[in-house]
C-alpha cells in the first residue's frame, strides 16, 4: 500500500525536470555530437584515406566555390523534383478516389500500381532518359518515386473514414461522391500527409538519379563531376546540400499539413 | 432554463402533417414479417426472424433487447442503411428508400460520428449540405440553444466531453425537421449522470416536437422513463418478444423513476428480458 501511495510523487518529479529543457535543445546537443565527431572521425581517419572530409573542410569548399556553384543546380534539381511530385502525387491522388469510388477498376490497376513500385527506378532510368529529352525524363523518375507510396497513402485514408459518418450522409440522402466529398477527403488528411512527406525527399532522390545518367546541370551532375575529380569535400558538400533541400521539403510538407489539417495534428497529439 | 426553453414555440408543422391524418395503430410505423440474414462465410446467421411491430405517428418507441438482438438492424433497416432478406418496413406508409430521399429522417449513433475538422455549428449543418435543405442561421442558433450549446457554437468536437458531443449529434438528427428519429443507444457511452441529465433533455425536446421516434437501447430504465410503448426483443434470433405500454404520465420526472409504478413496469421488462433469453416456446414461426 506504501509502495502504490508514493509511487505518483516520484512520477510527478519527472515531468518536472522535463519541463526544464526547451523542446529543441535535445535536437541540437544530438547535432552538435554528431558534428563533433564526424570532425574527429573525419580528423583521425578519414584524412589519410582521403573518403571522409570533415566538417570543417567543407565549409571550406563552400567558401571557396561560392553561392554561384551550388544556387544553378540547387534550382534545377528542385525544378525537376518539384514538377516531378505534382505529377506523380496528382496521379496518385486523383486515381485512389476512382479506386474507392469503382472498386471494380482498383482491381485491375492496382497491380499495376504495385509493379511501378517494385520496378527498381535505376532500371528504367536509362530507358527514360533515352525516350525523353531534357528534363523530361528526370520529371517522370521523380514522379514514379512519390507515385506509389502517395496512392497507398491517399486509400488508407480515404478508406479511415469514420462508417458511422458515412452512414449518416447516406442515411440524410447523400450518394458515394457525397461521402466523398463531406467525409473522405477530409478524413484521408492525415494519412495522405505521411505520405507527402515522404514523396517530397523521394522526389528530390527520383531527380537526382535521373541526373546521374546524363543531364546538363543539376546536383546530380556535379555530385558526379566532382567524384571524378576526386574532389572529396565537394561531393560532401553537395550531398549535404542535397540532404537540407530534401529535409526542407519534408519541413514545408509538415508545416502545410498544420496549414490545412490543423484539427489531425492536435488530434494526433 | 428548461422551463424558459420550454415554452419557445416548437416548429411543429413538418410533424403535424401526417399527424392531422386519422391515427391508426401502425401509421408511424410500421413492421411486417421483417427478416434479415447475414451470411459469414458458409453459415447464415439471422438476425431478425419475423419481426412485427406498429407505432402510431409521433409515439416514442423503444426496442429493448441484449447486445445482438437485432435491434440496431432494425434501425438500420428502417434508416435505408440495410436491406431486409424479406418483409417489409414502413415509415408513415412509405418504404424507408422514400423518407431518406425526401430528408424525413434523423438519426444518431452511439458513436457522436461528429466530423473532426468541423465546428460544432458546422456540423448541425451537415445534413442540410447534403439533403440541400436550407435554415436560416436563426434556426441553427435556436437548434443549439436547444440543446444547451450556446457557448460552444464555435468549437471543434475534440473541445467537447462526450455528452456534448452527443447533444451535438441530437441537434444534428433535428436539424431537418425529421418526421421520424432513430436513435441507436445515443447516450450509451456515457455515465450514468450524464445520460439521466440527456435523457430528461431528450424528453423535453421530443415533447416540444411530437416526432415519430423509435431508441434503441439495453438500459431498462432509460425504455420506462422516455417511451410511450417498449418492444422486449430476444437474441438470436432477433424477436420481438412482447411489446409493452408505458402509461406514466408525462412529462415524467426523475421522481418518477423512483415511484413503484415505475418500478413495477422495470420490474416487469428485466422479467422479459432474462425469461427471453432462453428459448421457452417451440414454434418456429
Amino acid at each position: 500500500m506504501t509502495a502504490v501511495a508514493t509511487a505518483p510523487d516520484s512520477d510527478r518529479d519527472e515531468p518536472r525536470i522535463k519541463r526544464e529543457l526547451p523542446g529543441w535543445l535535445p535536437g541540437l546537443l544530438g547535432t552538435v555530437a554528431i558534428v563533433i565527431a564526424w570532425q574527429l572521425i573525419a580528423v583521425l581517419w578519414g584524412g589519410e584515406k582521403h573518403v571522409v572530409a570533415s566538417p570543417t573542410e567543407i565549409l571550406q569548399t563552400y567558401q571557396k566555390d561560392g553561392w554561384g556553384l551550388y544556387w544553378p543546380n540547387i534550382w534545377q534539381t528542385v525544378k525537376e523534383a518539384a514538377q516531378g511530385w505534382f505529377w506523380g502525387n496528382l496521379l496518385a491522388i486523383v486515381l485512389a478516389i476512382v479506386f474507392v469510388q469503382v472498386p471494380v477498376i482498383e482491381r485491375g490497376l492496382l497491380r499495376l500500381a504495385v509493379a511501378s513500385y517494385c520496378l527498381p527506378i535505376i532500371a528504367i532510368a536509362p530507358v527514360l532518359v533515352i525516350l525523353y529529352r531534357g528534363d523530361t525524363s528526370k520529371i517522370i523518375l521523380a514522379a514514379l518515386s512519390v507515385f506509389f507510396t502517395t496512392l497507398i497513402s491517399m486509400l488508407v485514408g480515404l478508406r479511415a473514414a469514420d462508417p458511422a459518418s458515412l452512414d449518416l450522409v447516406h442515411a440524410y440522402g447523400g450518394g458515394s461522391w457525397m461521402q466523398m466529398r463531406k467525409v473522405r477527403l477530409q478524413a484521408s488528411m492525415p494519412s495522405l500527409f505521411v505520405g507527402l512527406r515522404i514523396a517530397a525527399p523521394a522526389a528530390l532522390l527520383g531527380a537526382i538519379v535521373g541526373e546521374y545518367l546524363g543531364a546538363d546541370r543539376g546536383l546530380g551532375v556535379v555530385m558526379i563531376a566532382s567524384q571524378s575529380a576526386i574532389n572529396v569535400p565537394r561531393t560532401w558538400g553537395i550531398a549535404l546540400v542535397a540532404t537540407a533541400v530534401a529535409g526542407a521539403a519534408y519541413g514545408l510538407t509538415a508545416l502545410v499539413e498544420r496549414l490545412v489539417a490543423p484539427w489531425a495534428v492536435k488530434d494526433r497529439q | 432554463m428548461t422551463d424558459a426553453r420550454l415554452s419557445e414555440p416548437a416548429p411543429t408543422e413538418a410533424a403535424a402533417a401526417p399527424a392531422a391524418a386519422a391515427p391508426s395503430p401502425g401509421d408511424g410505423i410500421s413492421l411486417r414479417g421483417l427478416t434479415k440474414q447475414f451470411r459469414i462465410g458458409r453459415e447464415t446467421i439471422t438476425a431478425l426472424d419475423h419481426v412485427d411491430l406498429d407505432a402510431p405517428s409521433g409515439a416514442f418507441v423503444a426496442l429493448l433487447g441484449p447486445s445482438g438482438c437485432g435491434k440496431s438492424t432494425i434501425l438500420r433497416i428502417l434508416a435505408d442503411l440495410e436491406q431486409p432478406t424479406s418483409g417489409e418496413a414502413l415509415v408513415h406508409g412509405q418504404p424507408p428508400e422514400m423518407t431518406r430521399k425526401n430528408h424525413d429522417l434523423g438519426i444518431a449513433f452511439q458513436d457522436s460520428a461528429l466530423l473532426p475538422w468541423r465546428t460544432v455549428q458546422n456540423n448541425i449543418k451537415l445534413p442540410l449540405e447534403v439533403s440541400g435543405v436550407s435554415k436560416s442561421g436563426q434556426d441553427i442558433a435556436d437548434l443549439i440553444k436547444l440543446v444547451g450549446l450556446e457557448n460552444f457554437t464555435n468549437a471543434r468536437p475534440s473541445q467537447l466531453s462526450g455528452g456534448m458531443r452527443q447533444r451535438v449529434a441530437i441537434a444534428r438528427a433535428l436539424v431537418v425537421d425529421p418526421k421520424i428519429l432513430l436513435l441507436d443507444e445515443p447516450f450509451g457511452a456515457l455515465d450514468e449522470m450524464t445520460r439521466q441529465r440527456l435523457n430528461l433533455e431528450l424528453q423535453r425536446i421530443w415533447t416540444e416536437r411530437a416526432t415519430t421516434t423509435l431508441l434503441v437501447t439495453h438500459s431498462v430504465a432509460e425504455a420506462v422513463f422516455l417511451a410511450d410503448t417498449v418492444a422486449v426483443m430476444t437474441p438470436r434470433p432477433g424477436r420481438i418478444q412482447e411489446v409493452v405500454p408505458i402509461d406514466l404520465p408525462r412529462p415524467r420526472t426523475p421522481e418518477m423513476m423512483r415511484s413503484p409504478e415505475f418500478h413495477a413496469l422495470g420490474d416487469k421488462l428485466s422479467d422479459l428480458l432474462f425469461t427471453g433469453g432462453i428459448p421457452n416456446s417451440g414454434d418456429d414461426k
